[in-house]
């Protein structure tokens, strides 16, 4: 009696353990990159901005003009020709229909009535792509508005939305918190800014306009921002027991507990698993080269 | 022997009349709601937060995909803060013939709210009639985009294409029959008298409640107050067209059903008026392959089908994504008055309240 010769599968490498990734440095594509620059519109920087670009622009028409004078004066110590005078370089004008909307200077009577009624509490009113912006010191945002819907000549009914964004890169704040008013017998928009630290608590804006409720839950939930005085100040998209707040730019864009292998790699180890398998059920040895 | 006690039931997550993925949490006594809450976040991909890490161009794919009942309405939102992000002006034809797909989106989502508030409610013959003339506006879609429900229709700068050769005529057809198809569904509701038993009355919400709780939309029409972004902040080509902003004073889900039925007739009329004084001309601006912004900070609010549609914009000098990528959802907003028009009324309502709401999970959770 011989024993039935029953092909032998071949070892089969185990399915990687799932490391499960926490470490963000161990693996470089989740690498979390952080915004260098502080995106935040406003008139004062970008007249500073144009102010610095006029100088270094004149700075270098000088250097120009002297470098040209040196070179002249050489070349006739040589006894050459003199070389050509500078021309000033004028900036290039890109053939598109692309006019970017910069900063200008607040003429709107709802700004500047705003600014005469809060004061120093205002730090700054601008305008910018036909849309008003006014920003307030962040402890004046709740006096501001009710100003802003019970003044008479202001009337903003409806906060139309309540949004806030992440700036990492600034020093003396983390987050700008933005109101967007909406007068309905007006027909006008009004755009409140606060600029805060993180940690600081801003006044909810939940018993001026109720609509606020969620919109906060939502920047609390997404960045983090606590609201004093919200009736209900608890996270509203993710779980309760969520981790984290997904808005923040530190937060990376996989999630946590994702397995740090690429799916296309994992699915080609797979195949090649599975072909192993049937291979050595049938009793072939895939992993020989064919002698000729 | 007896007894008063609250009971405590949820309807939903899974639920046909929630409309996708809503909870509620109610709390009774006998049949009356004495307390409403909605739970939401079942459907949360982080839409904000991909929009953030992609290009500005890749962010449209993400806005079709928020309210898929009306995609055309999210593009042209999303297409217009981007122009106004970058100042880009669109060319007139562009204008126009966003418009008249905006409004043809617009029939699609009063449609598909037609026929499942019936629906809800109980009245399944409206379905079926809805869904056969939403067929011809999907079909429409198809014939210019290559697609029915996620149409990612419009580009940052006016349209990828003219319209295909056809076009006109399908739309012409459309249109020569949506009256009497309007006049088939009023037939069927308007004056019965068990959809009337089960709308009129119901869910009131107040004027100065959905100002104060920012419902926007047909819900705030319905309560008389004529606030309609296409008038109040024209954008695309709406001003240069003759239409009227439909209200109602009894702010019931009756009442909310008749302005539904009055703007479908507007659109109707929008539609004819951009297909007869459509101008010619190119249908894209000139502008760079990379789009890189200054710094810059936009809030764009479109009238969706189911209210504002805000986008809020933060450009970064020099890339190539947007900082910040908010979207102002209208039904999310909305949603938040379900308790004031849920409590005190019948647990047999409540569905008529969601349904009146209008609401789209995919665009509340995002």
């Amino acid at each position: 009696m011989t024993e039935p010769i029953i092909p032998q599968a071949p070892e089969v490498p185990e399915a990687p353990a799932g490391p499960y990734v926490y470490d963000y440095a161990a693996s470089p594509q989740r690498q979390v990159v952080m915004p260098k620059t502080v995106p935040l519109p406003s008139y004062r920087t970008y007249l500073a901005e144009v102010k610095a670009a006029a100088e270094a622009d004149e700075a270098k028409w000088k250097k120009m003009q002297a470098d040209f004078e040196t070179a002249k004066a050489k070349a006739e110590a040589d006894g050459k020709d003199a070389p050509k005078p500078p021309v000033r370089p004028v900036p290039r004008k890109d053939d598109n229909d692309l006019k970017a909307p910069w900063p200008q200077e607040a003429k709107d009577a709802d700004l500047l009535l705003l600014q005469e009624l809060l004061g120093a509490k205002v730090e700054e009113i601008f305008e910018q792509a036909g849309e008003l912006t006014c920003q307030l010191e962040k402890g004046a945002i709740y006096e501001a508005l009710q100003l802003c819907r019970d003044h008479e000549g202001l009337r903003y009914e409806m906060l139309a939305d309540q949004s806030a964004t992440h700036y990492p890169a600034a020093s003396d704040f983390a987050y700008s918190v933005v109101y967007h008013l909406t007068s309905i017998s007006r027909r006008k928009r009004l755009r409140l800014r606060i600029l805060v630290p993180e940690g600081f608590v801003p006044e909810s804006a939940c018993s001026v306009y109720p609509s606020a409720n969620w919109m906060e839950r939502e920047i609390y939930d997404m960045l983090g921002i606590a609201f004093a005085n919200h009736p209900d100040m608890t996270r509203i998209l993710c779980p309760d027991d969520w981790e984290g707040h997904a808005l923040r730019k530190d937060y990376p864009v996989v999630g946590w507990g994702q397995r740090d292998v690429a799916f296309r790699e994992d699915r080609g180890g797979m195949i090649e698993r599975i072909a192993l398998q049937k291979a050595g059920q049938l009793g072939i040895n895939l992993k020989q080269p064919k002698a000729d | 022997m007896f007894k008063n006690e609250e009971m405590e039931i949820n309807l939903g997550p899974q639920h046909p009349s929630t409309h996708g993925v809503l909870r509620v949490k109610l709390r009774l006594d006998g049949e009356t709601i004495t307390h409403c809450k909605p739970v939401i976040g079942y459907l949360h991909r982080g839409v904000e937060k991909i929009c953030e890490n992609q290009t500005f161009f890749q962010g449209q794919v993400w806005t079709d995909r928020m309210d898929y009942c009306s995609a055309v309405a999210n593009n042209l939102g999303w297409a217009e803060a981007n122009e106004k992000l970058f100042g880009i002006t669109v060319p007139r034809r562009a204008q126009y013939i966003r418009t008249l797909l905006n409004e043809f989106n617009r029939l699609a989502s009063h449609l598909i709210w037609l026929a499942t508030h019936a629906l809800d409610i109980g009245a399944m013959t409206v379905f079926l009639y809805a869904f056969r003339e939403r067929e011809d506006i999907l079909d429409m879609n198809e014939a210019f985009c290559g697609s029915r429900l996620t149409t990612t229709a419009f580009r940052i700068g006016g349209l990828r294409e003219d319209m295909p050769p056809g076009f006109e005529k399908m739309a012409r057809k459309f249109l020569a029959k949506f009256p009497t198809c309007l006049e088939e569904y009023e037939n069927l509701l308007s004056e019965n008298r068990i959809w009337k038993k089960r709308t009129v009355g119901v869910a009131m919400l107040s004027a100065e409640d959905a100002i104060a709780l920012g419902v926007t939309g047909p819900v705030l029409r319905a309560a008389g107050v004529p606030y309609d972004i296409r008038k109040a902040f024209p954008y695309a080509a709406y001003a240069e067209m003759d239409f009227e902003v439909p209200t109602q004073t009894a702010a019931d889900t009756y009442a909310r059903y008749l302005v539904r039925m009055a703007e479908m007739r507007q659109s109707a009329r929008i539609i004819q008026q951009c297909l007869d004084g459509m101008p010619e001309g190119p249908v894209m601006a000139k502008i760079p392959k990379i789009l890189k912004p200054e710094v810059n900070e936009v809030y764009h609010a479109t009238e969706a089908p189911k209210g504002e549609l805000g986008y809020y914009l933060v450009g970064e000098k020099g890339s190539t994504n947007p900082y910040r990528f908010h979207v102002r959802a209208p039904g999310f907003i909305n949603l938040q008055s379900l308790p004031k028009m849920a409590e005190g009324g019948l647990i047999a309502d409540i569905v008529a309240a969601i349904g009146t709401l209008d609401i789209v999970l995919g665009e509340i959770d995002r």
